[in-house]
């Protein structure tokens, strides 16, 4: 039979109300910087201060630059984990990131194809998690959400393990009725 | 059918074997010793005797890996509707494979089955060739019971599953075939990239070619050259280029070989809802593809293409990750038509899309503006200003004079690729379909239905939101598609419109 019936709810994902990332999550992204950077600093140091021809070439002034680095991205960092934002919908999981490319990602949980979660030392440490969705054909995780409750992952993750049963039963009962 | 005693393969699969090994090896162990090649063709004296040995050990470690190899292979079809496979050298494997997960089953024949009646029977599972499960040297009937007896089942599978899928009546009972003749195959020799990937292949040798060609070839060709008083110029230059020029024309005969041997006697059917291709030199590749597993289709012609007024059709299932198409190329699963003419591309898209028409007639939608003067200024000024600032370090005035006339070039590369941009999309009985748009010289057209797609996300600068523009991602199980610089509101549109394509078809989508 057929049927071309107008469309008259499209879901406006322009609308959703991010929920932001846990509270510990600045620490988390904050902390993994700082364990990067500190010593790749600490070696510049070393190298200038040990190697005479590299100290000549480099003023002592200049490494006044290298905390400057390190306070400008702990200051970004702050701003960045404040824009990454979550949503669960009935339908779709949506997540937007990003301070200079503003990114918003929807991913239908009809096309999720396997969950994963991850736990650092460091997350353990502050209750933290990082979710990460995988639907089909991409290269790496179509998700990859750091920075929630260990809870609020495992949460999603059961919410999206039931999504397909949910909808049987829903359809059953429609049958059934 | 099902058989609970385990089975061997003919013995005359241990040709397979040592084929299939073989080629492993120049696949995957050539590539790693590459560098061990290189020194021995640079620094090894007594190369002729060497090689001797090496190649000898390797064939007889070759040949004693088939046999043994050949020896524990094992296999059983069982009654619980699934494949066992017992296989394994040094490290024994048991392989279960489930009818259900089994996505096509393939008949390959190869060239030294053929006075046989033997062919190979391969199991996909989830197409990937990771997944991928080869009975090799069985004959044909029964490879082809084996086939019917896995679509039989998978087919009770799909109509217990899915109640409400209605496959229209004439689809059933049609059957629709395309062949490309063998000239037309070479064609493809010179559309694909193949002959730059011989000649990328021979690069870390180019030091031993060039020896070998001036000693044997160029230095001959000089004399020759040296004797003809017509020509202007040094003898040696020209002398070169002939040879350079003899090096391309030989990768690109090597290209229309590599053609031929893939694509020989192409034959392409439609039947019950499925494409069967069958096609090869030395090895008769029987795919079968099931329409509703294509995830898309890419239609494009290159420049070279675009001359001999050629396309090339690529119908991807499902790729286990990579980048695109580029994976899926080379995914065994993948059904590549090389080279079709027009008419034949709308023959076949309409066997896909009973909507199909010239694309070209469709109402694309544009990138905004904002594109062009972005890629004129970061492809174009850019590169321009750079190009002239070190000119005129190295240079007098009148060479840097000479590096401006980049910029028109670049300006007409960047205006030909924003013209090529676009989006549109196409209503069919209640189905939607997108179609995305790019190129330069060429172009390319990819066609999906919209509930295919798996995810979709936008982008967008500081610059871009406020000028309220977009940048639309959408995932694809094949791949991804982009579309650039789109006015915000037609890209939350095309989102929300993905999403519910998506969340309300109840079609499966593979």
């Amino acid at each position: 039979m057929f049927s071309n019936q107008q469309i008259e709810t499209l879901p406006q994902h322009q609308r959703i109300q991010f929920q932001s990332l846990a509270d510990n999550a600045i620490w988390h992204v904050q902390i993994n910087w700082l364990i990067f950077y500190l010593p790749l600093m600490a070696v510049i140091i070393a190298v200038r201060y040990f190697n005479t021809n590299i100290a000549s070439s480099i003023a002592p002034h200049w490494l006044l630059v290298l905390p400057v680095i390190v306070l400008l991205s702990l200051l970004y960092n702050v701003y960045s984990v404040r824009a990454k934002g979550i949503a669960v919908r009935e339908h779709d999981i949506a997540f937007k990131r990003g301070l200079i490319w503003q990114h918003v990602t929807l991913l239908p949980i009809a096309r999720i194809q396997h969950t994963e979660i991850h736990r650092g030392p460091i997350e353990r440490k502050l209750g933290l998690a990082t979710l990460r969705l995988y639907s089909a054909g991409g290269m790496s995780a179509d998700l990859h959400i750091s920075g929630l409750t260990d809870k609020y992952c495992n949460d999603i993750r059961q919410f999206i393990q039931n999504y397909g049963c949910d909808e049987r039963v829903k359809s059953d009962e429609s049958i059934d009725e | 059918m099902n058989n609970n005693e385990w089975q061997r393969v003919s013995r005359w699969a241990l040709v397979y074997f040592i084929v299939h090994f073989a080629i492993r090896f120049f696949k995957g162990g050539f590539l790693n010793l590459l560098p061990v090649l290189v020194v021995f063709v640079t620094q090894v004296e007594q190369k002729w005797f060497w090689a001797q040995i090496a190649t000898s050990v390797a064939v007889v470690g070759l040949f004693v890996y088939a046999f043994a190899y050949f020896i524990n292979f094992k296999y059983r079809i069982s009654s619980e509707q699934e494949i066992l496979l017992n296989k394994g050298v040094f490290k024994k494997e048991r392989l279960t494979l489930k009818f259900a997960r089994v996505q096509n089953v393939n008949i390959a024949e190869p060239f030294y089955f053929q006075p046989l009646n033997l062919v190979n029977c391969i199991f996909d599972a989830a197409g990937s060739n990771a997944q991928e499960v080869v009975i090799p040297g069985v004959k044909l009937n029964h490879a082809e019971q084996v086939r019917e007896q896995v679509m039989a089942f998978k087919a009770q599978l799909q109509q217990e599953s899915s109640d409400e899928q209605v496959i229209p009546d004439e689809a059933v009972s049609s059957s629709q075939t395309l062949s490309i003749s063998n000239a037309e195959i070479a064609k493809f020799g010179l559309i694909s990239n193949m002959a730059i990937l011989a000649l990328a292949a021979l690069a870390p040798f180019i030091n031993a070619i060039f020896e070998f060609l001036e000693t044997a070839f160029i230095d001959r060709l000089e004399a020759v050259f040296n004797e003809q008083a017509v020509f202007i110029g040094s003898a040696a230059t020209m002398a070169i280029m002939v040879a350079v020029l003899l090096m391309i024309l030989v990768a690109v005969l090597l290209s229309v070989v590599m053609a031929l041997v893939r694509f020989f006697n192409f034959q392409l059917y439609l039947q019950d809802e499925k494409f069967k291709r069958i096609a090869g030199l030395f090895e008769r590749q029987q795919l079968s593809v099931s329409l509703e597993k294509i995830q898309s289709v890419h239609i494009k012609q290159n420049v070279i293409a675009r001359l001999l007024k050629r396309y090339t059709v690529v119908c991807p299932q499902v790729s286990s990750g990579g980048a695109g198409v580029a994976s899926a190329h080379k995914n065994k699963q993948t059904l590549v038509m090389p080279v079709l003419t027009a008419s034949q591309v709308r023959q076949v898209c309409s066997w896909l899309f009973p909507w199909f028409i010239d694309l070209k007639e469709l109402n694309f939608i544009k990138p905004e503006r904002a594109l062009l003067y972005k890629n004129t200024v970061l492809y174009a000024l850019l590169p321009t200003c750079v190009a002239v600032v070190f000119l005129h370090s190295m240079f007098d005035l009148l060479v840097v004079l000479w590096g401006l006339l980049l910029l028109p070039a670049l300006v007409s590369m960047v205006y030909l690729s924003y013209q090529k941009t676009g989006i549109a999309l196409y209503h069919h009985e209640n189905r939607y379909f997108a179609v995305f748009k790019t190129g330069m010289l060429g172009s390319q057209y990819r066609v999906f239905e919209v509930y295919k797609a798996q995810s979709a996300t936008t982008t967008s600068t500081y610059l871009m939101r406020r000028s309220e523009l977009k940048s639309l991602y959408i995932q694809l199980a094949s791949g991804s598609v982009t579309m650039p610089y789109l006015k915000c509101n037609q890209a939350n549109q095309f989102v929300d419109f993905v999403l519910h394509e998506i969340e309300a078809t109840q079609r499966s989508w593979f």
